[in-house]
């Protein structure tokens, strides 16, 4: 009996220690290109070109190089305002519009619901075209407004809210009607204080992909380089890339993030938890 | 039901949009060569505003600082003169891609920039598709030239034709390079070659770069011309320098599975299978030679500072001029870029010229040439005291390019709308041959007859 509780104990050991064997490759598999693009941007100017793993002797040359060349402040101030009205904005139209769907029943509501869904459906590439050409029609191209304005509305913002919503206790909303509070009172009274949690993950999620996004900046602004994720193209060209510069400013782009996550990890996690993606 | 009811709808609605943006960017239309009127001078007080748009404004550093301190000095000299540097619109990690998508959708919009950057390749479609401006009708021939001899030094007389179609100027030759053999003279040590006489021949590289991989472990030769992505700038240096071309000289047939240009292609197989040469993309390839961990390479001048940045305190980096097939000349060819103008507005124009005129003079190329490193396509400005005779000096790599500006010939470019996909079929071929090991033969000949109807008339 004691012999078989060892097999059998010896066994669930071995076999946790090769999950974790596997997931501690995969995770450094995961972490490896962070690495090196802090090691190359760490390394001085002439020693970019090597391959040995650890960057020596150590140079913040590639950083003062990628001030030099370009406004890093002003980038990361352009972003930050991207990302950060990006958010803002999709939450607050998530927010009414999710409230709408939860808190009334009305004609099509189900067919405008699905409408919503529709736009989460719909891949990027489709509408990249049509917002294109209506940006260049109310000649907002190669601005920063082009680049947040389309984006002010998100289908996943509603559809994760609706959620939300849906399971808000009706009570509550009843108790504030019969208050004689108005919907819009209700609203930020009643619902948004208690929605807090949901509402923090959500946002931090739509600021980490404003934050990150390229495609979409790439369109719209053709010419400049204003969002830290266009900026590193500066440093490529026909004269071969500056890896210095540009894994430096890659590494200044990923910062803002990685401090977000250090911050807010439980929100953070929560919200890539709720919404199901990425 | 209900559900892909609605997918359905909203495929089609999406579907339309996607129809509707297309056709609402229009087309590029077809324009011709026609001559133009003169472009009249301006008056003292003529405000005018031009654009100037040029893939190197895309990437920051030395050019863009230069430039922009060149424009700074061309309107403080031309007061009534306001220039717009902008870079070319598109996406492309590398500028220089985007240049003619750019002009072709600013001059659908009716709004083209005023003078433009755009490469040698680009040549014949520039002229007969987008219309580039003939600079011969705009301001005169005697004042073309007149720019091209300069106040002191003249360009270099294989330069000055570079920008010509039927006799006639349109482009002015501004950046280039014609292919240099960079070699690493620590390894040469290190390999028992003498560093002092670099191979002279294709056969006595394959023979250095032999002893190299054998005596050092680090690859021998890599040769910047045989992948999609360099282009075939460099491709057609070594085919001309073995006798061939790729298009006949009255631009109606594709030449390019030619004998001469399957020897080239069968001895670059030759060398990869044989380990003389590593099989690397272009960007890994001259960052490995930056790295010390090839031999030699056969590389544009633009890439130099990459090499200079990269040999610094470690090996000792040296350049030479391109190695010949046996006994036959040497035929280098010229990659890089002219500048055009695009304008129809006459004061635009007439400005415009007035910016090429100041960008390529003396004055600029000795601060182009000290700053960025490029090629003074003045050549005399390199024995000039008052010119670049101090920096040439400091900078004995600059000598293999100058010396090839005597005997170069032009990069030539394809015809017909479909120039770039004659060239990207036949560098595929290249690139296939020589790294995936077909067929060299079979592989051009393919790629020849399936290009051969993008010819205008057919191309056989």
């Amino acid at each position: 009996m004691d012999d078989r509780t060892d097999t059998v104990g010896g066994a669930a050991r071995w076999r946790t220690i090769r999950g974790h064997a596997v997931l501690a490759v995969l995770g450094l598999l995961c972490v490896f290109p962070i690495y090196w693009l802090y090691a190359t941007s760490l390394r001085r100017p002439e020693d970019v070109y090597e391959l040995s793993p650890l960057p020596w002797p150590l140079s913040t040359q590639s950083f003062t190089d990628a001030a030099a060349k370009i406004d890093v402040v002003g980038l990361l101030a352009n972003t930050t305002l991207v990302a950060l009205l990006t958010a803002l904005g999709q939450l607050l139209t998530g927010l009414l519009a999710a409230y709408a769907f939860a808190a009334w029943r009305f004609r099509f509501q189900r067919l405008l619901y699905l409408a919503f869904v529709g736009t989460w459906l719909v891949p990027f590439q489709v509408t990249m075209l049509p917002n294109y050409v209506l940006l260049f029609q109310m000649g907002l191209l190669n601005t920063l407004a082009g680049v947040i304005i389309p984006t002010l509305c998100s289908g996943l913002a509603v559809l994760m809210l609706r959620q939300h919503m849906e399971s808000f206790p009706k009570e509550l909303l009843e108790a504030a009607r019969m208050d004689g509070r108005s919907s819009w009172t209700t609203l930020w009274t009643v619902v948004v204080p208690n929605l807090r949690p949901a509402l923090a993950a959500l946002a931090i999620l739509l600021f980490v992909n404003g934050w990150n996004e390229y495609f979409w900046p790439a369109m719209v602004l053709q010419r400049s380089n204003d969002v830290l994720q266009l900026g590193l193209r500066s440093f490529m060209g026909t004269e071969g890339n500056d890896w210095g510069p540009l894994m430096a400013l890659a590494g200044l782009a990923c910062l803002p993030v990685f401090l977000l996550y250090l911050v807010l990890q439980r929100h953070i996690v929560n919200g890539f938890v709720r919404s199901g993606l990425k | 039901m209900n559900r892909s009811r609605s997918r359905l709808g909203l495929a089609v609605v999406a579907l339309a949009l996607t129809a509707s943006a297309c056709g609402g960017l229009g087309s590029t239309d077809v324009q011709q060569t026609s001559a133009v009127a003169r472009a009249p001078e301006l008056a003292p007080d003529q405000q005018v505003s031009i654009v100037f748009e040029s893939y190197n404004f895309g990437q920051a550093g030395a050019w863009t600082e230069t430039f922009k301190q060149l424009i700074e000095k061309f309107q403080a000299a031309y007061p009534n003169i306001t220039v717009t540097p902008q870079k070319p619109q598109g996406n492309s990690a590398n500028p220089a891609t985007d240049t003619i998508p750019s002009l072709q959708s600013q001059l659908a919009t009716g709004n083209p920039p005023d003078v433009a950057q755009l490469g040698f390749s680009d040549l014949d479609f520039t002229i007969h598709q987008l219309g580039a401006k003939p600079l011969d009708d705009l301001v005169g021939k005697e004042a073309v030239q007149a720019n091209f001899s300069g106040a002191k030094h003249s360009y270099a007389p294989t330069a000055r034709t570079l920008g010509d179609w039927g006799g006639k100027t349109y482009g002015v030759p501004f950046v280039f390079s014609t292919p240099v053999f960079y070699y690493n003279a620590t390894l040469f040590q290190q390999a028992g070659l003498d560093p002092a006489n670099p191979p002279k021949t294709w056969d006595e590289v394959r023979a250095a770069a032999k002893k190299i991989k054998e005596a050092t472990g680090k690859d021998g030769a890599y040769l910047d011309c045989l992948t999609k992505e360099a282009k075939d700038w460099c491709f057609q240096a070594l085919v001309r320098s073995n006798g061939g071309r790729v298009l006949s000289e009255d631009r109606k047939s594709l030449t390019f599975a030619d004998q001469p240009t399957v020897e080239v292609v069968q001895m670059a197989q030759d060398m990869v299978k044989a380990g003389e040469s590593p099989k690397l993309g272009q960007k890994q390839g001259y960052e490995a030679f930056a790295r010390g961990d090839v031999g030699m390479i056969l590389e544009t001048s633009a890439v130099q500072a990459t090499f200079v940045k990269g040999a610094k305190d470690k090996w000792d980096l040296r350049a030479t001029t391109m190695p010949s097939f046996g006994a036959k000349p040497v035929v280098p060819t010229n990659s890089g870029a002219s500048l055009y103008i695009f304008s129809n507005d006459p004061a635009k124009q007439r400005a415009a010229w007035e910016l090429i005129k100041f960008l390529t003079s003396e004055e600029a190329y000795v601060t182009i040439s000290s700053k960025i490193g490029y090629l003074p396509l003045r050549t005399g400005l390199a024995q000039d005291p008052a010119g670049l005779k101090d920096w040439a000096d400091k900078n004995p790599l600059i000598k293999p390019n100058l010396d090839q500006l005597a005997k170069m010939e032009p990069w030539t470019s394809f015809p017909g709308t479909s120039y770039l996909q004659i060239r990207d079929g036949m560098m595929t071929a290249v690139e296939n041959a020589v790294y995936q090991g077909a067929d060299a033969q079979a592989t051009l000949s393919a790629a020849k007859d399936q290009a051969a109807p993008l010819v205008p008339g057919g191309g056989k």
